[in-house]
């Protein structure tokens, strides 16, 4: 390889300024779901379904939610480690950029004037993921970095410090022989570390010491942004802090955009800039941080930050504490509608109350009568016919349903009893949209643009 | 800084460079000196290795300690005055068989053709199979399941008796049993570094590697090989033997060329003389057969436990 490698301009100052540095719409990620012995895709597992985002350049943007909501599957198709399978990403808009991309987008593809048509394609090469030209792609490449929430994995056990973090620096041939080690040892100085560690095996480190190595692994290439995947929750507490600032440190020094991908509330409350509160493949809210802690806008986020002992003690906003009821439900079938409202202690009759979340609510409410359906037949999502073992228990089961003061109670709309035959109808609801309610404040509760907010109705309290 | 500082300081900088080259060599020299110490620890593994560099000198001095047959040394000389003749007697230690071949002179030049038959099957079929296996892990996708079918069709056959087909058609040689070993043993290697290669394909180490942009072949050759490559050390190990016992069954039955002094066709050979008392030349071979392939099973087991990637640098 020749040494005139041209580096059109890289670095954080590919494309100074503001704008984002990253710009997700409608974007997916399922796994396919292979059963049996022929390995026939029978489902998806939906761990990313359909994510608007934008991380603006120079901010952290921080993303919570519990385990199993797909927060690192979002990382990492941002990061480009694995491909969406619906919507699009965007590298490097700045902000005309995307205005532009925003107008043509909303553009059906037929209906394009020529002169859109080619604007779009030359958006589409300089900045959407999987159409970049091999030079844009390069840069993007450069300009994204990702730090593994397992350190130690995240190292080859059979290569020393110095072939890791100098690894980058190989592949765009940016150093070699005497140089790459002093660039690798002023990187590991900047982590932390000395030029004691640079022939050491990962092994030989301990669990803070190893985030250190990958963070200077990930800053190698003196990049623009980088997705932090739960850097510190393999960490002890003490050593949790200590790479908390170095991660903070190194942002100030470097005019880094990051990503924080947490679970827990805390850590994220003094890192991020925005805050973005993911559930089942979902974002249920976004905002600057301070806003969403002191008063957020879903449910979700409420239990969240009330669930969160490390918060206990804030000033916060005083309101009752709310709790979620039953299990993170399966994301190869989650909830339509609101994805929470099978477990919402606010939800409402319009919240996309369907067949299976009734089933599932009779299930933990009413076991009794759960237990005597015999038989359903579906017609649609919404509507299904429940055969009953007689008809007393057809009864109790049209009683207790027209009686209910829950929300899925009232989201019935037409409930007829015949014989042991009960059919019924539920309310049919649209997907519910994230939606901006307050100035920088997005939401994807129904109540959130309410006058009573998302706090629990005074009747029931 | 002064002018004078800079070339000072870059003069200072390039032996404290050198010194780190050479420690890179030798830290890494160190583990790998980690890890035979950790794989000689199993005292029955020292035993296989000892047994093993035994049969290495002989194989290399046979010249030495016996004097070369010709034309063809891997005949044992005939004795006319001596035939049938136990162990002990003047000039055969192990005796002789009923053609006056001597029976240590057989087994030392057994040996070697012991060697050679293991050595190119184990490291021909290793290549083939890594290859093959590596194609169908990295591509993945249809490749991959036509690879994977034809693996199936060669693992549904037994070893032996699949060898013992392909010898036969090939006709009574000790090359064709070469041959026929070749065809089977590769497909054991890619199944297994298939497997291993589809695991370390999902680990971080290599979604690292993806995230800084690294070519697909730099990520095979760093991080992918390095780190499947151990069940593979460990399978070639046993095999070593596995196909000293395959090959002598083949020539046990008569596929290799009469009179060779091939330890399964020396076991066969013998065989006549047992009801009459002549127990000695089926019985030093078998010997010769069963201690090498127990050497290298002992050693292929210690590898396997020295080496398990669960304990194994962590
Ligand atoms: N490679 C994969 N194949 C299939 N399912 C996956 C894969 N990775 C993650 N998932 C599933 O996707 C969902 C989201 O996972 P993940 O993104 O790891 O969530 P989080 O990081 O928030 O814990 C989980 O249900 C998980 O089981
Ligand atoms: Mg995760």
């Amino acid at each position: 390889m020749s040494v005139a490698v041209e580096h059109p301009n890289i670095g954080p100052s590919a494309a100074s300024g503001s704008g984002d540095v990253m710009t997700l719409h409608d974007v997916k990620v399922h796994y396919p779901v292979k059963e049996g012995v022929l390995q026939r895709v029978t489902g998806a597992v939906r761990a990313v379904d359909g994510v608007d985002l934008s991380i603006r350049r120079g901010q952290t943007l921080g993303l919570v939610g519990e385990s199993g909501c797909g927060k690192t599957t979002l990382g990492r198709v941002i990061a480009g480690l694995v491909p969406a399978t619906g919507g699009d990403i965007w590298f490097d808009l700045d902000d005309s950029s995307k205005l532009l991309m925003e107008r043509l987008r909303a553009i059906p593809k037929d209906s394009m004037s020529r002169e859109d048509k080619a604007l779009w394609s030359q958006l589409e090469s300089n900045h959407r993921l999987g159409s970049m030209s091999r030079e844009r792609q390069r840069i993007y490449r450069r300009n994204c970095q990702f730090v593994f929430q397992d350190a130690f994995a995240s190292l080859n056990p059979r290569q020393l410090v110095r072939d890791i973090v100098g690894r980058p620096l190989r592949v765009y041939h940016e150093a070699s022989g005497n140089d790459l080690d002093l660039k690798v040892i002023n990187l590991l100085e900047r982590v932390g570390l000395g030029p004691q560690h640079l022939l050491r095996y990962p092994h030989q480190f301990s669990g803070g010491q190893r985030q250190r190595i990958s963070i200077a692994r990930a800053l190698a290439l003196n990049p623009e942004f980088v997705v932090l995947d739960e850097p510190t929750s393999a960490l002890d507490v003490s050593v949790q802090a200590q790479i908390l600032n170095l991660l903070v440190e190194l942002q100030e020094d470097l005019g880094l955009t990051y990503l924080f991908i947490t679970h827990d509330l805390g850590v994220v409350q003094h890192m991020s800039d925005y805050l973005a509160v993911m559930y089942l493949g979902k974002i249920a809210e976004i905002g600057p941080t301070e806003d969403v802690f002191s008063n957020p806008l879903h449910p979700y986020t409420k239990v969240l930050r009330d669930s969160n002992p490390s918060l206990e003690g804030d000033d916060l906003d005083g309101s009752a504490h709310l709790r979620l009821t039953g299990t993170v439900p399966n994301p190869i079938d989650p909830p339509q509608g609101c994805r929470l409202h099978p477990r919402c202690p606010v939800s409402q009759p319009e919240c996309g109350w369907q067949v299976d979340d009734m089933f599932q609510s009779l299930e933990t409410s009413t076991p009794a009568s759960f237990e005597t359906i015999t038989r359903v037949e579906r017609s649609g999502p919404f509507a299904a016919q429940l055969v009953m073992t007689d008809d007393a228990a057809a009864r109790h089961l049209h009683e207790e349903i027209t009686s209910s003061r829950s929300p899925f109670g009232r989201a019935v709309e037409t409930i007829t009893l015949d014989g042991a035959n009960v059919s019924i109808r539920l309310r049919e609801v649209e997907e519910i949209p994230l939606i901006p309610v307050a100035p920088g404040r997005m939401s994807s509760c129904l109540l959130a643009g309410r006058p009573g907010g998302i706090n629990p109705p005074s009747e029931s309290r | 800084m002064t002018m004078t500082s800079i070339p000072q300081s870059a003069a200072s900088n390039e032996p404290r460079k050198d010194r780190l080259r050479t420690r890179a060599s030798s830290v890494r020299w160190a583990r790998r000196r980690e890890v035979l110490r950790e794989v000689m620890r199993n005292p029955l593994t020292v035993v296989g290795v000892v047994i093993i560099t035994l049969f290495l000198l002989m194989a290399i001095t046979a010249p030495l300690l016996t004097e070369a047959n010709q034309p063809d040394p891997y005949q044992s000389p005939r004795d006319w005055a001596n035939i049938d003749v136990g162990p002990g007697v003047e000039g055969h230690v192990l005796g002789t068989d009923s053609t006056g071949g001597d029976v240590l002179y057989g087994i030392i030049w057994g040996s070697r053709l012991s060697l050679q038959l293991s050595l190119t099957v184990v490291i021909s079929t290793l290549i083939i199979g890594t290859i093959v296996g590596s194609v169908a892990a990295m591509r993945g996708g249809r490749l991959d399941n036509f690879l994977m079918r034809i693996v199936d069709v060669f693992l549904a056959i037994p070893e032996l008796i699949f060898a013992l087909a392909i010898a036969a058609v090939l006709g009574p040689s000790f090359r064709n049993i070469i041959l026929a070993l070749a065809v089977v043993f590769w497909v054991k290697y890619a199944r297994i570094i298939r497997g291993e290669i589809i695991r370390v394909k999902q680990t971080d180490y290599v979604a690292a590697a993806r995230v800084v942009g690294d070519s697909t072949w730099n990520i095979y050759r760093k991080d992918v090989l390095p780190n499947a490559v151990t069940p593979l050390v460990v399978q070639a190990t046993l095999d070593m033997g596995n196909v000293v016992l395959i090959g002598a069954a083949l020539s046990y039955i008569g596929l290799a060329q009469a009179g060779l002094t091939e330890w399964g066709a020396m076991v066969s050979a013998g065989q006549s003389g047992i009801l009459a008392g002549q127990w000695w030349v089926s019985t030093f071979a078998g010997v010769a057969i069963l201690l090498w392939a127990l050497a290298f099973n002992l050693v292929g087991d210690g590898l396997r436990d020295a080496l398990d990637p669960k304990t194994e640098g962590r």
